[in-house]
């Protein structure tokens, strides 16, 4: 497909507080990051891999401010050359209780125990962020959640177990399903974007249909209990979102361009439903198209960032049963089977795990790369990097392996932070504070002692 | 909620307490909750069972408490240490099942202390000696939240609406486990991305709808239409296509509001009538009248003071049901007359369904969902170990299972115990090979005998569930153990949480035992194991005879497999899988079981605490019958919970 441009302009209407704040911050005299401390993060971006680390491999050496990276983040060293690289080590995820990889995944952003069996006490940070940035701003997604590979293993392609890390921002924290195919986000995200004679008039219609099913809606509500109602009102609240993200595509800008669309049909994105418990079914399409697609979709998150689709993203890699195989790895067995269920297998974890970080360094640049009006977006984001768990054999949630990217909020980067097994409720609330919401805790309060005092 | 109620034709008594989830807390970690533990409601000569589990050694001092005046035989187990807060005559065994004359509200088991020696908690006692909790004359309506049609449903529906046979739903998000059918209404919830998704696939519904040649099957007009009778075509349509759409008559302005929608989107810029009529169609499809199953209800008709589904109400109730679809023809009359405002008329209504093929989708849908059968088609297993097996084969098994279940209930004998005894299965050529069966030619699947009901026999011992039950290369009694005791006796033993012990329930990494015996005995013999293992391993050994891709086998790695075991809550001793099966089938836990699954399936939630009495009412129906599977479906439409709402008017 032909590449659009955006017009500069239409898209720092988008970033306008950007535009205005930083000759701002420049006369207070701010100079110690190359994007302004006073000024709010302006998107999030949650990156999950699966399975933990590798901690002999993965504890870089050095000092706070001069890290030695060991092997598994020895690729993210560019990153952390541009000082827009965290590493952050000793922080418990206390709140994870539950199912030993499920309640890490609920914890990772929610900082709340596994309700019972099934899912979060609590909305998940990316939403709550979420719901701030879109009372700033309208923008044709309040989120997105992208998913490589997911749904493997038990989940058999489904929800549960759980294998989400996001969780709605309303009274019932509903387990936010993620996309999954890489051809229909194309279609969703940019298809409507290509410039179309009668573009106009196809939004238009669209409008027409939405209101009419909107008032269905709100007529039907009213006449329910306050069960069936919640129901009908959180259906209401997405089509609204659909409704408010309607807009004529902007012009076309050097920023903003859909990415190189990628065939991308040896890759089958439900190919969790066929799979079986412990990963013995596999396909073997799929797993190699891992990469491929995996850059591809980031390359997607990436330009919905660029694009101001949207403010906020999450990335999954797989799920926490990760039951699938690394043909490029050159690993035939699934991740699972690598951190415990055939032994831990520490040599071939460092493997996927140097890849994830190799993965990481990709998403990076590309936001550096991507020029927001004098700073880049990365510089303007805020990347949080983590897991489920950190051991693999003993599934401990202990010293996890976490890290922050970017410069949003002043994130102040080229660092490598050491806390005695503080609660990583305390790394939620201070990316929450970054954000400039000023709460002093997030998540089950029993397990957040106050923000982390030393990230910008 | 309980109403009295002149016109209700005499409700069974139904005490049974033990429909009640029964919670144990076992030592040791081993969580364990027993759900719906089966036995027949109380009432006439029905016997109470009261099925407790126990993992104690303590001393047993009782379960199956009973108050009541008929008499019957109750079943026991008691628990060690068992409790009841029953009153009466009952008596039970602990550790073993009891035999006790007790009757009418069963004692709940308990348990306390445990192989370690610790002392647990004790499990919840029933409510024996207690208000009776069905009484005849009364109306026991319980919830029903708000339902939406699942992508199975979706897609017929489309299907029967616009002959569109592309499966457009597929392209929705999975439904959530839930009920384990996937139309569980309480874990219902709409992420963005649902929203998006039901906009894309109505766009695609409507477009191929309004497309040459499906046009005109919305109606002749549309091919002959002029600017001057396009609103008059417009209309027709909506006319016809809405009502059926939401499965209701329309109220007044709702035509009105559909044809303004209709013009205005053919007013647009490059708008065309077949955009127009789009753009109702792609309205249609997202409003809560099509995709959500909306009930208000009407007051009975012979008892204003009850309310029950109104008819469109019923008909969708019953569609859904047995069509997996939208109403037909025939229960859109029905629901004009007024006939399914009676429990006879619905009652007629499902038996027209049950006896119509278009049905045997729906109990299709049921047991690819209930059985572990559906991935068949995509199982590969090492070529070396097992040289005959495919992915081909795996779906011939899979096809198997469910032309034996089609039959079997639709023309056989049709009762869960000859289900799981049939001295018959269905077989292709290809599959009788696999099987090394003789004398059957060609793809086409057929009736045959078992050659040798020693070997197999029912539901349990074809390929299909013994391939499906094991997810490795590797024999593994436990995981066929407990899929029957989780999905065919409704015991939920869920994994441990606690790191420390889940670390022991592996696979064994000692794999030097030469048969699947040897390597899982662990599980035996460490008392933190075998808490929960001492209900799953016996039956999973019982199976050893099958190999991990449902071959018979007498032998592994050389040495005699010894298949004996035992089932939880029946006595005596079992040896292979025909002993297996036979013991099973004449357990009621397990007949129980089946019927709650189908409660969840049928009324799209988990059954639970309030819906006591429809479960008495339908296991009782199921227990006269015989265990007789389309009864049981029919007894689904005559509780009281699926005729009336909860409320009056």
């Amino acid at each position: 497909m032909a590449n659009f441009r955006l017009n500069r302009r239409t898209l720092l209407r988008g970033a306008g507080s950007i535009a205005i704040a930083l000759p701002w911050l420049e006369a207070m005299g701010t100079e110690k990051h190359a994007y302004g401390a006073a000024t709010p993060a302006q998107r999030f971006l949650a990156v999950y891999t699966p399975g933990g680390t590798v901690r002999a491999q993965y504890t870089p050496t050095g000092t706070e401010t001069a890290p030695v990276l060991s092997p598994i983040l020895k690729p993210l060293q560019p990153i952390m050359d541009l000082k827009k690289l965290v590493i952050i080590d000793g922080l418990d995820m206390k709140s994870a209780i539950g199912e030993q990889h499920q309640a890490g995944i609920i914890a990772w952003l929610s900082g709340t125990p596994q309700k019972g069996t099934a899912y979060s006490n609590g909305p998940s940070l990316d939403q709550v962020i979420a719901t701030r940035l879109a009372a700033q701003k309208q923008r044709a997604k309040k989120s997105l959640e992208f998913a490589v590979r997911w749904a493997t293993g038990k989940s058999k392609g489904l929800l549960s177990p759980m294998n989400v890390g996001n969780y709605e921002d309303n009274a019932t924290f509903n387990p936010i399903p993620p996309r999954l195919d890489p051809a229909q986000i194309f279609t969703d995200l940019f298809g409507s974007l290509t410039p179309t004679p009668g573009g106009d008039a196809i939004i238009a219609r669209k409008k027409s249909i939405l209101d009419y099913v909107d008032k269905r809606y709100a007529a039907l509500s009213s006449r329910l209990g306050a069960t069936d109602r919640q129901k009908i009102d959180q259906h209401l609240t997405k089509i609204r979102e659909i409704e408010s993200g309607l807009v004529v595509p902007p012009p076309p800008t050097v920023t903003c361009k859909a990415p190189t669309k990628v065939d991308t049909a040896d890759y089958n994105p439900r190919t969790g439903l066929n799979s079986s418990d412990n990963g013995s079914i596999k396909d073997l399409s799929t797993d190699t198209a891992i990469p491929k697609v995996g850059t591809f979709m980031m390359d997607m998150m990436v330009m919905a960032m660029a694009c101001d689709m949207t403010a906020v993203g999450t990335f999954q890699w797989s799920d926490t049963e990760a039951k699938h195989t690394f043909p490029w790895l050159m690993l035939p067995e699934h991740h699972h089977f690598y951190q415990h269920d055939g032994g831990f297998k520490p040599v071939e974890c460092e493997k996927i795990c140097t890849w994830y970080s190799q993965m990481h360094l990709y998403l990076l640049q590309a936001m550096d790369k991507i020029d927001m009006g004098g700073h880049t977006l990365l510089d303007e984001s805020v990347v949080m990097f983590g897991s489920e768990i950190q051991d693999p054999p003993t599934h401990v949630k202990t010293n996890m392996p976490f890290m922050l990217a970017g410069g949003g909020g002043g994130l102040l980067g080229g660092r490598w932070l050491k806390y005695a097994s503080l609660p990583h409720n305390n790394l939620l609330v201070s990316i929450l504070n970054l954000f400039g919401d000023t709460r002093q805790t997030f998540g089950d309060p029993k397990y957040c002692t106050g923000p982390l005092t030393n990230l910008v | 909620m309980q109403m009295p109620s002149r016109n209700i034709p005499s409700m069974r008594r139904a005490l049974r307490a033990s429909a009640l989830p029964l919670v144990l807390a076992l030592v040791g970690g081993c969580g364990s909750t027993i759900g719906d533990p089966g036995g027949p409601s109380g009432g006439g000569t029905d016997g109470k069972t009261s099925t407790g589990t126990s993992t104690g050694t303590g001393t047993p001092t009782g379960a199956g408490g009973a108050t009541g005046t008929t008499t019957g035989t109750g079943t026991g187990p008691g628990g060690a240490t068992g409790t009841t807060t029953g009153t009466g005559t009952g008596t039970g065994t602990g550790g073993a099942a009891g035999t006790g004359p007790g009757t009418g509200t069963g004692g709940a088991g308990g348990a306390t202390g445990g192989a370690s020696g610790a002392g647990g908690t004790a499990g919840t006692g029933g409510t024996g000696g207690g208000p009776m909790l069905c009484p005849d004359q009364m109306v026991h309506a319980g919830r029903s939240p708000l339902r939406r049609l699942t992508r199975f449903e979706y897609n017929n529906t489309v299907r029967d609406l616009f002959g569109d046979t592309t499966l457009p739903a597929n392209a929705l998000p999975a439904e959530e486990l839930g009920n384990g059918f996937g139309n569980d209404a309480d874990t219902l919830s709409v992420s963005g991305l649902l929203a998006e998704q039901y906009f894309a696939v109505a766009e695609g519904i409507a477009t191929r709808a309004t497309t040459a040649p499906a046009f005109a099957q919305l109606d002749a007009c549309t091919s002959s239409v002029t600017a001057a009778t396009e609103d008059a075509c417009a209309t027709t349509i909506i006319q016809k296509l809405a009502p059926v759409v939401y499965r209701r008559a329309l109220v007044t302005g709702e035509a009105d509001a559909l044809l303004a929608l209709a013009k205005s989107t053919r007013a647009s810029a490059n708008g065309t009538f077949a955009i127009g009529i789009s753009s109702v169609i792609q309205a249609l499809l997202q409003s809560p009248d099509f995709l959500y199953r909306i009930e208000f209800g009407v007051p009975d008709p012979a008892n204003a003071s009850l309310k029950r589904p109104s008819g469109d109400e019923m008909a969708t109730r019953l569609s859904y049901l047995f069509f997996g679809t939208m109403p037909d023809a025939t229960l859109r009359a029905a629901a004009k007359t007024g006939e399914l405002l009676t429990k006879q008329g619905v009652l007629a209504q499902a038996t027209r369904m049950l006896d119509d093929a278009r049905s045997h989708s729906v109990v299709r849908f049921f047991f690819d969902n209930l059985l572990p059968i559906n991935s068949l088609t995509d199982l590969t297993r090492d070529k070396v170990l097992f040289p005959t097996f495919s992915p081909a084969i795996g779906a011939a098994m899979h096809e198997e299972t469910q032309q034996f279940l089609e039959y079997e209930i639709f023309s056989g004998p049709g009762t869960w115990p000859s289900v799981l005894t049939a001295p018959y299965t269905f077989v292709n050529d290809a599959l009788a090979t696999y099987y090394g069966m003789t004398g059957v030619t060609g793809a086409m699947f057929r009736k045959v005998p078992l050659p040798d009901t020693t070997q197999r026999l029912g539901v349990l011992t074809q390929g299909g569930v013994m391939t499906g039950t094991v997810t490795t290369n590797q024999s593994n009694p436990v995981l066929r153990g407990s899929f029957i005791i989780n999905k065919l006796m409704c015991r939920q033993i869920s994994l441990p949480t606690d790191p420390v012990i889940l670390d022991q329930v592996k696979i064994p990494a000692d794999t030097s035992g030469k048969t699947a015996r040897e390597r899982f005995s662990k599980h035996s013999a460490q008392p933190v194991c075998n808490s929960c293992h001492q209900f799953m391993d016996p039956m999973g050994f019982a199976l050893e005879n099958f190999n991990p891709v449902g071959q018979y086998r007498t032998q592994e790695n050389g040495v005699t497999i010894d298949a004996s075991g035992s089932v939880p809550g029946a006595t005596g001793a079992i040896n292979g899988p025909v002993e297996l099966a036979r013991k099973l089938a004449e357990t009621d836990e397990v007949h129980f079981c089946f019927a709650s699954h189908w409660l969840n399936f049928a009324y799209g939630r988990k059954l639970g605490q309030g819906d006591e009495c429809a479960r008495a009412s339908v296991e009782v129906a199921f227990q006269k019958s015989g265990y007789n599977v389309k009864q049981l479906l029919l007894a689904l439409t005559q509780t009281d919970e699926f005729l009336y709402f909860p409320g009056s008017m």
